[in-house]
């Protein structure tokens, strides 16, 4: 899996591509962790290009966005489509992630 | 770190005397079940989603509470979901549950006394020896309940198998838990195998109220 990175007026973008499971969760988790390391306070994930996401890429979601919490940031979702959002759906995460259309509306959403 | 099966009995303990607060038979086999699985889960042994859980790593642990599921999966033919799983591990739950008290009492937390009544009957108790590991758990329920902050993915397993045995009845004063049940209901939905698991105990607690309708008419 690979996860590009970018900026959307302040906020640090990553966006992974492929699927994100046992196989790859570690490396979203310690983009995340190296996101709150550095100091980024906003930090968008754009899952325009993630076509499958396991239980075990939402606990590195999860575990990786803690981190940035920690450091006094936040992480919003965006992108998302409809295999991912069904699983986001059903898990609850969009009870704790706010998910938005484009990368402007999730960075807007951490400000 | 303790295993999940293990922070449920601490959770289960009643301090004062060394008893397990009762709760349902079946619940308690499915949190074990489900603990053991999401013990497996956080050690990259299985991975799951909506429809299947996978093996994707049958190398053993050396831990003979979560080996035993492990090996299951491994010989498995089949791909099963979670659901699957649950059921299938809370088979042995009785193994599970002695294993994890007998690891407790090994660890220097929990200490065995054996009581009897009317010269017979044996009544085992387990005194709490070293009240640190159940505080921690107790603590990091509490700080994900009572904030808004993301809680991490062991939080989201105990809260889970907690909500699962129904002890955040014993746990919280009503009013704690009346402040705290939408949270509850937010986290405990976070983690897939644990949804398998409460929806499990959900199906068994519907079928009985189910048959004692029937029984009442």
């Amino acid at each position: 899996m690979e996860i590009s990175q970018s900026n959307e007026g302040d906020a640090l973008v990553l966006a992974p591509a492929g699927r994100i499971d046992s196989g790859t969760a570690a490396t979203l988790e310690a983009r995340l962790l190296l996101a709150a390391e550095h100091g980024d306070r906003k930090v968008v994930v754009d899952f325009a290009d993630v076509r499958y996401i396991s239980s075990a890429g939402l606990r590195a979601l999860l575990s990786g966005a803690k981190q940035v919490q920690r450091g006094g940031g936040g992480v919003a979702l965006c992108g998302i489509n409809m295999n991912v959002r069904e699983v986001f759906e059903i898990s609850g995460f969009l009870t704790v992630f706010s998910a938005h259309d484009d990368r402007a509306g999730a960075a807007a959403a951490l400000d | 770190m303790l295993r999940f099966a293990e922070e449920v009995m601490l959770l289960l303990l009643n301090d004062e005397d060394g008893k397990f607060v009762r709760v349902p038979d079946w619940s308690l086999s499915y949190a074990l079940a489900g603990g053991v699985l999401m013990d497996l889960a956080l050690e990259d042994r299985i991975d799951t989603d909506l429809e299947k859980l996978v093996l994707v790593n049958d190398a053993p642990l050396g831990d003979d509470l979560l080996d035993p599921t492990l090996a299951d999966i491994a010989g498995a033919e089949d791909k099963r979901d979670a659901r699957f799983w649950v059921e299938r591990t809370a088979a042995w739950s009785d193994e599970i549950r002695e294993r994890a008290l007998a690891r407790l009492v090994q660890r220097g937390i929990l200490e065995t006394r054996d009581d009897r009544f009317l010269w017979v009957f044996r009544a085992r108790r387990y005194p709490l020896m070293d009240g640190r590991a159940e505080r921690e758990v107790k603590l990091r329920i509490m700080e994900v309940l009572l904030t808004e902050v993301l809680p991490g993915p062991r939080d989201v397993v105990i809260i889970c198998l907690a909500d699962a045995c129904g002890l955040f009845r014993r746990l919280l004063s009503k009013s704690e838990l009346h402040a705290a049940a939408a949270r509850i209901d937010q986290v405990r939905k976070l983690d897939l195998i644990g949804q398998a698991t409460t929806q499990a105990i959900r199906d068994i607690e519907l079928s009985l109220a189910v048959l004692q309708q029937q029984h009442a008419f």
